[in-house]
């Protein structure tokens, strides 16, 4: 019985001054891990039930724009009145917890749950970011500490109920939306992030390969950094001619009170349209270039936020509206075990 | 490959239902033999351990597994004694039960999907 995690009542030995046979420290460590992986369990399906939709943010190459795109997402959401909540599941570049305004946030932990903080238009905030003392500090985990750490982030934090939750993941397809999408039941789908140029384009390939062998649908590709509009003003009605990227010459005509834009693509253009086609996934819209998401993220106040009837914003609320098309409130027809 | 829809777990083996009306079966003893973890994988790398394998599963005792879905993408079997770490893939349940080698014939490679 010595070996067993059970504890046991032997009725002879009452009053003898023998009491039960206690678990040795080693075999209460194990039930209190095993106690704690199944209430996890538990909350993670609770989470299920009481978050309407969730979103995966993926791309195959790093700095396409996963975490400005998240951000914007999560905050045109937050400007229809929905309730919205952002996952960094990027671990070791936690950045969302800056673009939303929280830098230097503090968790609050009450009854061994995690409250997540709450950034610009009430949206929800959970980030390892805000478990780092010093901002330099690197997170040096290798994949098993990762896991954990995520299923942490999914079944210990108190979410409430939010309409949608959206979980933006570092670059590549390995651990992070692997063990996202084997723990949170009932995800919506990817939205897959990327740059025309050849070298994203190639990367972003993978990931909606990697979304179709997990059977989570994709609801499409968005083009970030999709061309660089140049607003200028001359003379009305003159011919203006600009050099664009390439050598190439970019022509326009100013109109009669001597306005002018031109649109350069500085790392080419429609590859995120072509790759939508290609793999029969929706395309869901371009983003501009925009130097202001630069200073938002830096300055921590998303161009959503400060100028939202920018360009930017209309850009954004349009590709919401195209992920918003794709999702049905019905729930999704489950598998029959009995 | 059409979308599994049912499950029914009977004393011997899994009664499966697709989405195209077929009904197929996978036994215990299969399912379990074919387990895609890292520890019964590279044990049907070579004949001999594979066989031995095989034996262990057929000396368990036959009882219904609970049946746990993984993401949309696969289903985990537990049961009482013997190997549960198993994430088996619909892809792989399905070639099961068309009686199809579920490796391809291929070796077990670790960390490889």
């Amino acid at each position: 019985m010595a070996e067993s995690p059970i504890t046991t009542h032997d009725p002879k030995n009452e009053g003898q001054g023998q009491g039960p046979v206690q678990a040795s420290p080693q075999q209460n460590k194990e039930m209190e891990k095993n106690f704690a992986q199944m209430k996890r369990k538990m909350s993670m399906e609770e989470i299920g039930l009481k978050i309407k939709h969730k979103i995966m943010v993926l791309s195959g190459k790093g700095g396409v724009g996963k975490s400005t795109v998240s951000t914007g997402l999560a905050l045109s959401l937050a400007q229809q009145g929905l309730k919205v909540g952002i996952l960094d599941i990027d671990i070791t570049g936690p950045n969302v917890p800056k673009m939303m305004g929280l830098d230097g946030h503090k968790l609050h932990v009450e009854g061994g749950r995690i409250h997540p903080a709450k950034g610009h238009l009430g949206v929800k905030v959970i980030s390892m970011a805000f478990l780092l003392d010093d901002p330099d500090t690197p997170v040096v985990w290798r994949g098993p500490i990762k896991l954990g750490a995520i299923q942490q982030f999914i079944g210990d934090v108190e979410w409430g109920n939010l309409d949608y939750l959206i979980i933006d993941f570092p670059p590549g397809t390995s651990d992070e939306p692997l063990t996202v999408s084997q723990s949170l039941p009932n995800i919506d789908g990817m939205v897959i992030v990327t740059t025309p140029q050849a070298v994203a384009l190639l990367d972003s390939r993978k990931s909606i390969t990697f979304a179709a062998s997990l059977k989570v649908p994709v609801l499409g590709v968005v083009e970030n950094m999709s061309g660089y509009t140049i607003n200028g003003v001359t003379a009305a009605n003159t011919s203006v001619e600009i050099a664009g990227p390439g050598g190439k010459t970019i022509k326009s005509t100013s109109d009669e009170n001597g306005n002018f834009s031109v649109t350069l693509d500085i790392f080419k253009k429609g590859g995120g349209k072509s790759t939508a086609e290609d793999f029969g996934v929706p395309f869901l819209g371009a983003l501009p270039f925009d130097p202001g998401f630069v200073r938002g993220g830096d300055d921590g106040v998303h161009k959503i936020v400060s100028d939202p009837e920018g360009a930017s914003s209309i850009a954004f609320s349009a590709i919401v509206k195209a992920v918003q098309a794709q999702i049905s409130d019905k729930p999704s027809s489950s598998l029959e075990i009995i | 490959m059409p979308k599994l829809v049912r499950i029914e777990r009977r004393e011997s083996d899994l009664h499966l239902t697709y989405d195209d009306e077929q009904e197929l079966t996978v036994s215990y003893h299969d399912l379990r033999h074919a387990c895609p973890c890292a520890h019964c994988s590279p044990l049907r790398n070579e004949d001999e351990t594979s066989l031995k394998l095989r034996s262990q599963v057929e000396s368990f005792k036959l009882h219904k597994p609970s049946v746990n879905p993984v993401g949309h993408y696969a289903l985990n079997f537990i049961w009482e004694n013997g190997c549960s770490n198993g994430i088996f893939r619909f892809e792989r349940i399905w070639d099961l039960a068309n009686r199809r080698d579920p490796d391809g014939g291929k070796p077990y490679v670790h960390g490889a999907w």
